[in-house]
């Protein structure tokens, strides 16, 4: 046994020593822990950790088959995300314990504090005094067992997994209800009991989900291949796509679900133009090896940057709305053009791992697939906190698509109409953000970057707080961004553009006098190199393509993601149809299709006249319409364009 | 987007004045809010008299401020016994026996108010506790409680006049630390308006502190003003009153903001995470408590 004193000992250092104690197999006991946050965290080892006193946030978090016992109290998201093992508290436990489970027996001697077993998979939690509100908040599965009373609104929106009260059922959460308890389940509870040697004679009422809401009853039927690119570039009001969509909720009866973006017409990149006549600058030969792209994005902090060959990522989408095998496509294109791929939603698949050098890892409300392991063999680590498609809403995954692969890998039952939450449970504001950031950095060692995706919404206060909260970088994700599922009022009509979003968060870090502390990485609407360039040009240090390059690897823009039987193979889990789609040579595809960016990129760059893209900036661009020189800022010049069409006209 | 602290001694302790105790549990907590530290402290009330502090700035501005200050008491009839300026502000304790919500109103239109009160002081500033504390010496002060905040600053900018803890405008002794949001913060200061109340900035824990007040001034024991707060402010939040006998939390019903308390024979404390409270008892397991959500309490002092 080794002592590690805390008063004496930063948290960072004791983290190594005990990850270090870990591999050697010796039981570490710690003392003078004083509250303090993220003790034992990202530790995988088999070994005992004994807290003599009390300690705060995310104790034992993202760790693997370690025992930690704690003799006091522990504040906020005790066990975060463990895999298995064993924690033992003996005072009381701050709120969400236990969040996002996918294994392990959570044992706490005294009361527990709100939203208990939230997101939780697997696992048991069980408390020997009174839980407090909203235990068993969205829980997928494993089971929470309260000895004392159950607090208000146990098991709200649960979707699987048993909640067990010895107390009383203070009030049931929405979509919960009592039902009968088998004589196994009383003894599997008695032998855990007895086995972690709690008294208790009691009897238990048991807390299930009520199926009453979390269910689409009745799938939508399929419709009309009918083109997005139909849909959005009618003019006329009432067009085919609304007769079709009125139709379909005249069967349904509630609201529709969809793929892509907004079908509005919004200022963007595309009511830019260059400030200077390019034309004569068209042609240059070799035109890739006069400039320099390569971008580290990342790094600001100390962390290992990634190294992109040009300033362009792919957007993070999930394995889930996207087939296996389109995530493995994506990921080798990505290896091919050198750049970063995003593994979205939903977790890591080794295919995928294995496809991209350079991956980004996404952490979601619902930690669905996020795990200690994946964390560790990620290149960056990225907390979802919206997106610009559906900014403040969480996400849907029809049971179509939630096969027992993607279950396995997210941690959840299979078949069921699966809802990602829209909130994470332990950041609830800027204050907590802190402390969640931290923690990814002690369970990662400080290696990897950190980064936050946000959809554009508020976005000065957002950006300031990202910032002051010391993320690497930011995803900014503009309105016009896509989706793998969302209801289609929200895609059309909440959010902000693209364009306003860098623009207000160039003012808000120049606001504060903070922009050199942070990196921008623009989303959302990005077609090419030209798009690409502009949003360089109004501060991004990358940007982000999504939407392109499921276009180029295959997708028809049906817009039918959420339904489940892609006939393409993306965006599907039905193995029959995703054995349409060939990852090699679709990977070729979206590396082309990368390469065909790149070379914008250059050329364009060179034309303006500069040898590095850092050197392009706002100056080298006009507005070509009133409201995007109104958002801009940039000098209303429609001329250029009128000349163009009477160069055409003549 | 913050972390906040009380803490009430019950009695003298021996080597610990208020002022660094609240200076020790925000430097526990300071991670919740780098841009800015506050106290509200209270010290040594002389009846008649009234200590008032201010924004004034540096060099002329400051000047011309104080001038503009002393004018404005003067028309008050409130006589200056004792004035100095620290930091960028101005602190004078007057003579006063007038109705303070008129004069306040009128002070507050001279220059920025920081605090009125009998005994209570309010220090606040950008920086950290360690920051703030070496500028205004708040390790000094004694008292008998006392709150304190750390900010990160979202909404407005990072201004010393934007930090917590806010005074209850208008009314004197008055002060809350507030983490959290209010949701239905316009309805609620409209509301206040019309009955005539001042607001100094648009921050949603001014509005819980003059809320508050507003029920104290009509009679109503400071437990249920907090009863009542928490059936008619929306949102989230985890808060702390004091006035210069008491201090006092509120928690919201969905328990969505920290807060943790202990309490032996000695004082009561208060903080938004345990952190904090070790930092005054290093090496010690505490037996806290967690707050339930929807409830309140109060402690009142007994020297
Ligand atoms: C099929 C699909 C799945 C997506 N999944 C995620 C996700 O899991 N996490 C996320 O942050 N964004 C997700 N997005 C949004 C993209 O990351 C990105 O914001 C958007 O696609 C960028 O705009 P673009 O498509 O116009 O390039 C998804 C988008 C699509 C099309």
């Amino acid at each position: 046994m080794v002592t590690i004193d805390l008063g004496a000992v930063p948290v960072r250092d004791a983290n190594e020593q005990i990850r270090k104690h870990g591999k050697a197999g010796e039981n570490v006991e710690i003392v003078n822990p004083d509250a303090r946050h993220h003790i034992g965290v990202g530790l995988t080892a088999p070994i005992d950790v004994h807290i003599r006193g009390s300690a705060g946030y995310f104790c034992a978090g993202l760790t693997d088959q370690a025992t930690f016992t704690i003799d006091n109290n522990v504040g906020w998201g005790l066990g975060d995300n463990i895999y298995s093992g064993t924690v033992i508290v003996g005072g009381n436990a701050g709120a969400i314990p236990a969040v996002g489970i996918r294994g392990a027996n959570i044992i706490i001697k005294g009361n527990m504090g709100s939203r208990a077993g939230q997101v939780m998979k697997a696992g048991t939690l069980l408390c020997a005094g009174n839980a407090n509100f909203m235990a068993g908040y969205m829980l997928y599965g494993g089971r929470i067992i309260i000895l004392g009373d159950s607090g208000e609104r146990v098991g709200e929106d649960m979707t699987g997994g048993e909640i067990f009260v010895g107390g009383r059922v203070q009030d049931l959460g929405s979509d919960a209800e009592l039902t009968d308890m088998s004589s196994q389940e009383d003894e599997s509870i008695r032998e855990f009991l007895d086995r972690f040697e709690i008294p208790f004679n009691g009897s238990f009422q048991k807390i299930v989900n009520a199926g009453k809401k979390l269910r689409y009853g009745s799938p939508e039927r399929q419709m009309r291949s009918l083109p997005f690119f139909t849909f959005s570039g009618g003019s006329s009001y009432w067009n085919a796509k609304v007769q079709e969509d009125i139709h379909i909720k005249s069967q349904s009866g509630r609201y529709r679900i969809r793929g892509y973006g907004t079908a509005r017409a919004l200022p963007h990149l595309s009511d830019l133009a260059f400030a200077r006549d390019l034309s004569r600058s068209v042609g240059t030969a070799d035109v890739i090896s006069k400039v320099q792209m390569y971008t580290e994005i990342g790094g600001i902090n100390g962390a290992n940057p990634l190294k992109l060959s040009m300033p362009v990522m792919v957007a993070p989408m999930s394995y889930g709305a996207l087939s296996r095998s389109t995530k493995h496509a994506i990921g080798l294109a990505s290896a091919m053009s050198d750049i970063a791929e995003n593994t979205g939603e939903g977790g890591m698949s080794d295919a995928q791992r294995n496809a991209a050098k350079q991956l980004i890892f996404q952490c979601l409300g619902g930690r669905l697939g996020w795990n200690i392991h994946d964390m560790k063999r990620a290149d960056g680590l990225e907390i979802y906190i919206s997106q610009g498609a559906k900014p403040g809403l969480g996400g849907q995954l029809m049971a179509k698509k939630v096969t027992q692969e993607l279950a396995d890998i997210r941690g959840i039952p299979a078949g069921i109409d699966l809802r990602s939450p829209s909130r994470h449970p332990d950041i609830l504001g800027a204050d907590d953000l802190v402390i969640k950031i931290e923690e990814f950095r002690e369970a990662t060692g400080y290696r990897l970057p950190v980064s936050v995706k946000l959809g554009a919404g508020r976005v000065r206060d957002d950006i300031k707080i990202a910032v002051k909260d010391g993320f690497d970088f930011i995803e900014l994700d503009g309105m016009q961004g896509s989706t793998g599922a969302g209801s289609s009022e929200v895609i059309d009509f909440v959010g902000i553009p693209t364009l306003a979003a860098i623009i207000e968060a160039e003012e808000a870090l120049a606001e504060i006098g903070r922009r050199q502390d942070i990196q921008i990485v623009l989303m959302g609407g990005m077609r090419d190199g030209v798009d690409a360039v502009k949003g360089l040009c109004l501060g991004a240090d990358a940007v982000a393509f999504g939407t392109s390059v499921i276009i180029a690897g295959g997708c028809i823009a049906c817009m039918q993601c959420h339904v489940g039987q892609c006939v393409t193979g993306i965006a599907t889990q039905d193995p029959a149809h995703e054995k349409r789609y060939q990852p090699e040579v679709e990977a070729q595809n979206i590396h082309r299709f990368f390469e065909s960016v790149r070379w914008q990129i250059a050329a364009l760059t060179h034309a303006l006249g500069y040898d590095d893209v850092r050197k392009l900036s706002r100056n080298d661009l006009v507005a070509l319409t009133p409201e995007a020189a109104a958002i801009t800022g940039l000098p209303y010049e429609p001329a250029p364009r009128k000349r163009s069409a009477e160069a055409l006209a003549g | 987007m913050c972390g906040i602290a009380g803490i009430l001694f019950k009695h003298e302790v021996p080597g610990l004045t208020t002022g660094q105790a609240l200076i020790d549990m925000l430097d526990g907590c300071q991670h919740r809010g780098p841009d800015s530290t506050g106290f509200a402290l209270y010290d040594g009330a002389h009846s008649g008299q009234l200590k008032l502090r201010f924004f004034v700035g540096e060099a002329e501005a400051a000047q011309e401020a104080i001038a503009r200050i002393r004018r404005a008491l003067d028309e008050h009839d409130a006589k200056i016994v004792e004035e100095e300026t620290i930091g960028n502000n101005y602190r004078v304790i007057v003579d006063f026996n007038g109705n303070l919500q008129k004069f306040s109103y009128a002070i507050e239109h001279a220059a920025k108010v920081i605090s009125i009160g009998s005994s209570l002081e309010i220090v606040k500033d950008v920086g950290s506790a360690a920051e703030v504390d070496a500028r205004y010496e708040v390790n000094k002060v004694h008292g008998s409680h006392g709150l304190g905040h750390v900010r990160l600053a979202t909404e407005s900018d990072v201004k010393p006049e934007a930090s917590h803890p806010f005074w209850a405008t208008g009314f004197a002794d008055i002060a809350i630390v507030h983490n959290g949001q209010i949701t239905n913060y316009w309805k609620m200061r409209r509301r206040l308006e019309r009955r005539g109340f001042e607001f100094t900035t648009d921050n949603d824990s001014e509005l819980i502190a003059v809320y508050l007040a507003d029920k104290l001034s009509q009679g109503l024991p400071l437990k249920d003003a907090l009863q009542t707060s928490i059936e008619d402010l929306d949102g989230t939040f985890s808060f702390l009153v004091s006035t210069d006998r008491e201090i006092g939390y509120a928690k919201d019903r969905l328990a969505a903001k920290p807060m943790v308390m202990y309490e032996n024979d000695d004082l009561v404390a208060v903080a938004s995470e345990e952190v904090s409270l070790n930092k005054l008892f290093p090496g010690q397991a505490l037996q806290t408590r967690e707050p339930l959500p929807g409830t309140f309490a109060t402690w009142s002092r007994s020297i």
